[in-house]
């Protein structure tokens, strides 16, 4: 069997001491934003992007890695005890989990969130293991025809599942896909938007936007509401396990939990948020008593939790397949890999098995990492619940700044990032998500190089996008997403699916 | 009548670089991309203005302090980090950073600035042993 010797080396690698560590420190930093209201993964990752040019590049992805689905499971407790949302992923798992701590049952619904996290990370990393060698074969017959029509799909569906206002998100995706355009042009050597300044040259660099959307434009929005009061519940915490009742009834959900997560997760746009809010929205329909969900229903954690675990991990999938992420974070990983000189792409599993399967294994460990993070732990996560936004903002501005300025040593991409922290804001205030955004704007440099050759291979005809199949065949699959969203009953199911989060 | 603002200035800004494209773009590419933001801004400017405007109904009021003070505390960081290091450049920032923050209290701001100086210099000139100015001419 191929797949235990790719496991082999995987676990080779992320069992060395040092990797051990990274995941660990993922982990932790990863609960740690989890747990805190105000900061989330996304600005996290961007902030500690920078570090990572110093490390290994394996041992950077395993560290983020940590933090992207260490920040699935920190939610959860923020969500249970003290009934606010770590994290948007966790949102749903306010209703009920907050209902049970109140009823005196904080203990099994931190354990069910765990446990069910648990076995759905271990479920989706043996899928993204068996997922991901044929998905990388097909990727790697593909031309640059079917390349530019990938990254067209790939960015529609991101808008479809993304929340708000399509048109709104198809122009993020857009303004994203300028930015990247900014600085040298590749091909002809020319200049564009750089406004005379030798500043932009080099074009937009990745840190500085990242940062400034996301952890300054963040902090902005963060100080402009006013903090709210927090009541943790913290009585009960010493009984940790939970029934066989609990049990007999948390199995089930944790199955399709997981199940709806994984796949939810593959699809672009998708990821933690959406799958967790699916998940609720299944267990919900499909119980044999609705009326007990809002009332400390064991389901309403465990599919949740389960489902934005499973659909954190196999967003990883088209990122590590195909080099096209589905969601922020994955966005991000691209651009620790690229600064690293590494093109994501079907050959990276390939050229770099090491990485590749070292990645995976480790998110396994990561993930058994966690529970033991979370159970017996749990009281001192409880005390940073206790620190106020007004102390955590300014370490966030600390190290956006530092950060930064470490990528390059450049003081004038600090400049940029407060630039964009201000767009950041505006596009929040605006109701504008940045994370199509960011997408457009990795994507964008790679979809005019593949555009081009693909020009080039049909001397300027436009119909060889049509007249091969599988380009074709992608392109289809683009447009009837997009009718599909214009059609008037889906729009309505879709702002139904979002509205809870609105609440 | 918020939304309506807002859009309109979310066409100003998508104005500009489409003014700016067809003198300067290289290549058809860019271009193509701006006239589709330039149809898309259009789009929603409209169905800005025909909406009621509850969407901003729960935004909360504009300060200048947050606004302003927190972009600045970073650019402040910018201009002085080459030359003052990152002791004074931090502490610095901090400050400002602190002030845009009607609830920030004196002491704890004073006290987050010195540990985060000392915390960044552990981490990236101690442990990473980075190259970054930590006094000023240093």
């Amino acid at each position: 069997m191929e797949i235990f010797n790719h496991l082999a080396i995987g676990f080779s690698v992320a069992l060395t001491p040092a990797n051990l560590g990274f995941a660990l420190l993922g982990c932790l930093v990863g609960s740690l934003v989890g747990v805190l209201p105000g900061i989330g993964p996304v600005p996290t990752v961007a902030i500690l992007l920078p570090l990572t040019f110093y490390l290994d590049p394996v041992s950077g992805l395993i560290m983020l890695a940590g933090i992207f689905y260490g920040a699935q499971y920190g939610g959860s407790t923020t969500s249970i005890l003290v009934n606010m949302p770590g994290e948007t992923s966790a949102v749903v798992t306010c209703i009920d989990g907050h209902q049970m701590a109140r009823q005196g049952r904080a203990g099994p619904a931190l354990a069910v969130a765990a446990l069910g996290s648990l076995f759905a990370g271990t479920v989706s990393t043996a899928i993204i293991a068996a997922a991901a060698p044929p998905l990388a074969k097909v990727g790697l017959s593909f031309g640059a025809p079917e390349y530019f029509s990938l990254l067209v799909l790939g960015l529609i569906a991101a808008v479809v599942l993304a929340h708000g206002s399509v048109i709104k998100a198809v122009a993020m995706i857009i303004l994203g896909l300028v930015l990247g355009m900014v600085g040298t042009d590749g091909n002809t050597g020319g200049t564009r938007f750089t406004f005379g300044t030798t500043m932009l040259i080099d074009g937009i660099g990745f840190v500085p936007l990242a940062i400034g959307v996301f952890g300054i434009g963040e902090v902005i929005a963060n100080l402009l509401q006013p903090e709210r009061g927090r009541i943790v519940i913290t009585q009960n915490l010493r009984d940790l396990w939970p029934s066989r009742e609990d049990f007999r009834r948390a199995w089930p959900a944790v199955l399709r939990g997981t199940a709806l997560g994984s796949l939810l997760g593959i699809l672009p746009g998708g990821g933690a948020t959406l799958s967790s809010f699916a998940a609720y929205a299944l267990e919900k329909k499909s119980a044999k008593d609705p009326s007990r969900f809002g009332k400390g229903a064991i389901e309403g954690v465990a599919a949740p939790e389960s489902a934005n675990n499973a659909g954190a991990q196999t967003s990883f999938i088209p990122m590590l397949t195909l080099g096209i992420p589905g969601n922020a974070v994955m966005a991000l990983m691209v651009g620790a890999l690229t600064i690293h000189g590494i093109q994501p792409g079907p050959q990276v599993m390939n050229e770099r098995p090491t990485l590749f399967w070292g990645l995976i294994a480790s998110m396994w460990i990561g993930n058994l990492m966690l529970v033991i993070i979370n159970l017996p732990m749990i009281g001192l996560w409880v005390q940073l619940l206790r620190v106020p936004y007004r102390l955590l903002y300014l370490g966030i501005l600390m190290f956006c700044a530092i950060g930064v300025y470490t990528t390059n040593n450049n003081p004038n991409e600090v400049l940029m990032t407060a630039v964009f922290g201000v767009m950041g804001y505006v596009f929040i205030r605006l109701r504008c998500e940045p994370a199509p955004m960011l997408l457009g704007f990795v994507l964008g440099p790679l979809m005019e190089e593949n555009l081009r050759r693909a020009m080039r291979i049909s001397s300027g005809d436009p119909m060889i996008f049509v007249e091969r199949p599988i380009s074709l065949g992608l392109l289809i699959a683009a447009v009837a997403l997009l009718l599909l969203v214009a059609l008037p009953a889906i729009r309505s199911k879709r702002e139904e699916a979002f509205q809870e989060e609105a609440l | 009548m918020f939304m309506g603002i807002a859009v309109l200035g979310l066409a100003v800004s998508w104005d500009y670089p489409i003014g700016t494209a067809v003198r300067m773009g290289t290549g058809y590419v860019p271009r193509l991309f701006l006239w589709i933001l330039f149809g898309l801004g259009l789009v929603v400017m409209v169905l800005g203005l025909q909406g009621s405007g509850e969407e901003g109904a729960d935004d909360p009021p504009l300060q200048w302090r947050p606004l302003v003070l927190i972009p600045a505390s970073q650019l402040l960081f910018a201009l002085t980090i080459d030359r003052l290091g990152i002791v004074i450049a931090g502490v610095l920032m901090i400050l400002v950073g602190g002030i845009a923050n009607r609830e920030s209290r004196w002491h704890e701001v004073v006290i987050s600035a010195v540990a985060l100086v000392f915390f960044v210099w552990v981490i990236f000139v101690w442990a990473l042993g980075l190259v970054i100015p930590v006094w000023p001419g240093g």
